[in-house]
C-alpha cells in the first residue's frame, strides 16, 4: 500500500507553507500551531487474514452470504480478506470445498477475496488436494482445523503436509477452534488436539510459513513464549482476549501471556467474520495504545509480507 | 501506556470514537478488575486505565468481599476495597458475591456490605460448595432481603455442553445456575427484577429460556463476540430488558462493545443497553445511599 498524505495533513502543511512563504517572519509563530496536539491520522486499510465463506451448519449467520460479508468488511476499511470455507470442516470431498471456494472468490472479487483452501493429511490422496490448491486454484496457503478435521499435530502426516506446503512455498494456517467448545451442539464432539507439537514442526521445517489463527484457547503463556522464539510462526488477532491484550502482548503488559514483549511483526489482523462481529477485532486496535508503526504492521504490513514471499 | 491517545480515528473504521462512546453512557455491570488471584488492588489499578481509555462511565465491581469460590470468607483486601468504593462513588460501584448454600451468612453479608456499606447489590457466582442453584428454596430469604434493600440481583448463568450422553448444561459446575433456574426463582418474586448473567453463555438458548419471564433481564458478557446475538436478544426480549457488562480483564472491552455496536439498533436502543436500563434498575438503591445518578 502506498503511504498517502491525508486531506487534513495536506491542507495543514500546504496552508502553513504558503503563508510562511508569503509572509516572512511568520514561520516561528506558525510553528506553534503546527506543533499543537494532532487529531488522529488517517489510517491504512486492513488485510483480514481470517474469514470464512459459505454456511456455518449450526446457525444462519448474519453476514453469511459472500455479498453481505464483503460489503460489511469493506465498510470497515478492510481491503483484502483471506477466506476459508466452513464446509471444509465437515465435508469428506474436501477438493469440492476448495474448488467452490476458489470459484466464489474469483466470481466475486479476486482482488478482495483470497481463497485459502484446506487439506486433511489423514485422508486419502491429500497430496493431490494440496497440488490442486496450488497448481489449479492458485492458492497462496491452506488452512487446517485439527480439532474438526481430527489432525494430530504430532503425526507424521501433519509434518509431511507442512513440508510439502513449504516445498510449494504455500503457507499453513492452523486454526485453534472456531466456536467455544462449551457451546457446541451436543452432537458435536471435536477433538482437543494440543498445539505443543507445532514447536517441533516449525523447528524441523524452518522454511515453512505458519500462522496460528483463532489460537488462544490452545496456547498458554509458556507455549506462546516457545512459539514466539520460532521466526517462522505468526499469529492472528481474532481471539486475542483480555482488556487491551493485543497491545499489551506487544508491550510486555499482558494479563495472561508471557511477561516479555512480543514484537508487533508477529501479529496479523484477523476478524473471524462472519462468525464474530468484525467490530471486535477492530476495537482491539484501539483498546491499548499502539504506535503508528505497530498498528500498520498488524493492519496490513505483516500480512503483505507473509502472503507475498 | 499512553492512556488517552488514539493514533488513528476509529470513525474511519466504522467505529465510534471516544466521545461517541461517552455519549452512550456505558455502565459496566460486570467488572472483574479486582481479580481474586494475586494482588487485586494492583490489578484494579491496571484495569481502570482501560476503563478510562475506552470511555466507560461507571463500573460495578463484582468481586467485593471474600473471593468468588469462597464469597463469605473475609479477605485482607476487603477493607481496602470498601474504602475505594466509598471514595469513588462517582464512577465505581460494587455488588457482593453471596453463596446460597449459606443463606443466613449471605444475608449477614448483605447487611454488612449493602445495608451498612457502600454496595448496591448481590451476585450469584458460577458454582458453589454445596451445589445450590438459584432456584433452591434457600434463595428466598436472600431475595427477600434484596427486595427490602432495593439491591440489584445478578445471577451468573451458563449452559455448558457435556456429560454422558452429551447434553446442554451437562458440563455445568456444581451449583452453577442455568437460565431456567433464574426463571423459576423469578416466578416466586414477580415484582423483583433479576439479571440473568452471561445470557447463559449459549445465547441462542439463553434468550429463549428467559423470554417469557418479564422480570428477568439479560446480561451477555463473558462469551465470544458472536455475530447476531444482540439482534436476537432485542427481537425476543426487547431493548428494555438487556444490560451490558464488560467482564474485563478476562474479556476485552472490544469484545463486549462490539456485540452491541454490530447489532442493527437505534442509538436510543444502544443507550438503553449500554447503561440506561441498569441505571433505572439501580436508581432506588443509589437514591437510598444519597448518590445522585442521572438515568
Amino acid at each position: 500500500m502506498k503511504n498517502k498524505l491525508n486531506r487534513r495533513d495536506f491542507c495543514q502543511q500546504t496552508l502553513f507553507s504558503s503563508i510562511a512563504l508569503a509572509l516572512p517572519g511568520t514561520t516561528q509563530a506558525l510553528g506553534k500551531f503546527a506543533r499543537a496536539p494532532m487529531k488522529p491520522k488517517e489510517g491504512p486499510q486492513i488485510v483480514d487474514t481470517f474469514v470464512h465463506l459459505f454456511e456455518w451448519p449450526f446457525r444462519k449467520l448474519k453476514y453469511s452470504g459472500t455479498e453481505p460479508l464483503v460489503q460489511k468488511l469493506k465498510k470497515h476499511q478492510i481491503r483484502e480478506a483471506w477466506a476459508g470455507n466452513f464446509e471444509a470442516l465437515f465435508h469428506k470431498d474436501i477438493d469440492g470445498t476448495n474448488r467452490r471456494l476458489m470459484e466464489e472468490c474469483r466470481r466475486y472479487d479476486p482482488d478482495f477475496l483470497k481463497p485459502i483452501g484446506s487439506v486433511n493429511p489423514t485422508w486419502p490422496d491429500w497430496e493431490e488436494d494440496l497440488r490442486r490448491c496450488h497448481e489449479e486454484y492458485h492458492m497462496a496457503g491452506i488452512r487446517v482445523h485439527p480439532d474438526y478435521q481430527m489432525i494430530d499435530l504430532a503425526s507424521t502426516e501433519f509434518r509431511s503436509l507442512v513440508e510439502k506446503a513449504a516445498e510449494r512455498n504455500m503457507f499453513v494456517q492452523i486454526a485453534g477452534d472456531l466456536e467455544d467448545p462449551r457451546h457446541h451442539h451436543p452432537l458435536v464432539n471435536t477433538r482437543n488436539h494440543s498445539f505443543e507439537p507445532i514447536v517441533d514442526v516449525a523447528r524441523a521445517v524452518p522454511q515453512a510459513r505458519i500462522q496460528l489463527v483463532h489460537w488462544n484457547r490452545k496456547v498458554r503463556a509458556d507455549l506462546l513464549s516457545r512459539l514466539v522464539e520460532l521466526p517462522n510462526i505468526v499469529f492472528d488477532s481474532s481471539r486475542i482476549e483480555g482488556a487491551g491484550e493485543l497491545g499489551a502482548l506487544m508491550n510486555g503488559e499482558s494479563w495472561y501471556g508471557p511477561r516479555e514483549s512480543i514484537p508487533a511483526d508477529r501479529f496479523l489482523f484477523g476478524s473471524h467474520a462472519p462468525f464474530f462481529a468484525v467490530e471486535s477485532a477492530l476495537l482491539k486496535l484501539f483498546e491499548h495504545y499502539m504506535t503508528v508503526g505497530q498498528l500498520e504492521q498488524v493492519m496490513y504490513k505483516n500480512a503483505n509480507g507473509f502472503y507475498n514471499v | 501506556m499512553n492512556e488517552h491517545k488514539f493514533e488513528f480515528d476509529p470513525k474511519q473504521y466504522g467505529l465510534p470514537d471516544l466521545e461517541q462512546i461517552k455519549e452512550y453512557r456505558v455502565w459496566d455491570s460486570h467488572y472483574h478488575g479486582y481479580l481474586t488471584s494475586g494482588d487485586p488492588i494492583s490489578y484494579n489499578d491496571k484495569m481502570l486505565k482501560y476503563v478510562h481509555r475506552m470511555g466507560i462511565e461507571r463500573v460495578i465491581s463484582v468481586d467485593i468481599g471474600g473471593t468468588l469460590p469462597r464469597p463469605l470468607e473475609p479477605k485482607p483486601y476487603d477493607d481496602e476495597k470498601r474504602k475505594f468504593l466509598e471514595e469513588n462513588t462517582d464512577y465505581f460501584s460494587g455488588i457482593i458475591p453471596i453463596d446460597p448454600g449459606f443463606p443466613e451468612e449471605s444475608v449477614q453479608k448483605m447487611v454488612d456490605w449493602i445495608e451498612n456499606g457502600p454496595c448496591i447489590g448481590i451476585k450469584y457466582v458460577g458454582g458453589n460448595q454445596l451445589g445450590i442453584t438459584c432456584d433452591h428454596p434457600n434463595n428466598d430469604m436472600i431475595i427477600e432481603k434484596a427486595i427490602e434493600l432495593d439491591a440489584v440481583v445478578y445471577i451468573h448463568t451458563w449452559i455448558k455442553t457435556g456429560g454422558e450422553p452429551r447434553h446442554i448444561g451437562g458440563a455445568n459446575l456444581s451449583g452453577e445456575s442455568l437460565p431456567w433456574h433464574v426463571t423459576k426463582l423469578a416466578e416466586r418474586f414477580p415484582d423483583k427484577i433479576l439479571i440473568c448473567g452471561h445470557a447463559g453463555g449459549d445465547w441462542e438458548l439463553g434468550i429463549r429460556a428467559i423470554r417469557s419471564s418479564e422480570n428477568v433481564f439479560m446480561e451477555f458478557a463473558g462469551a465470544d463476540p458472536q455475530s447476531g446475538g444482540v439482534d436476537m436478544a432485542v427481537n425476543e426480549l426487547g431493548a428494555d430488558r438487556i444490560v451490558w457488562g464488560g467482564h474485563g480483564p478476562s474479556r476485552s472491552f472490544a469484545t463486549e462493545l462490539a456485540k452491541v455496536l454490530e447489532a442493527d439498533l437505534t442509538d436510543e436502543e444502544r443507550m438503553k443497553i449500554f447503561g440506561r436500563n441498569y441505571r433505572k434498575l439501580a436508581k432506588p438503591i443509589f437514591d437510598k445511599k444519597g448518590i445522585k445518578i442521572k438515568v
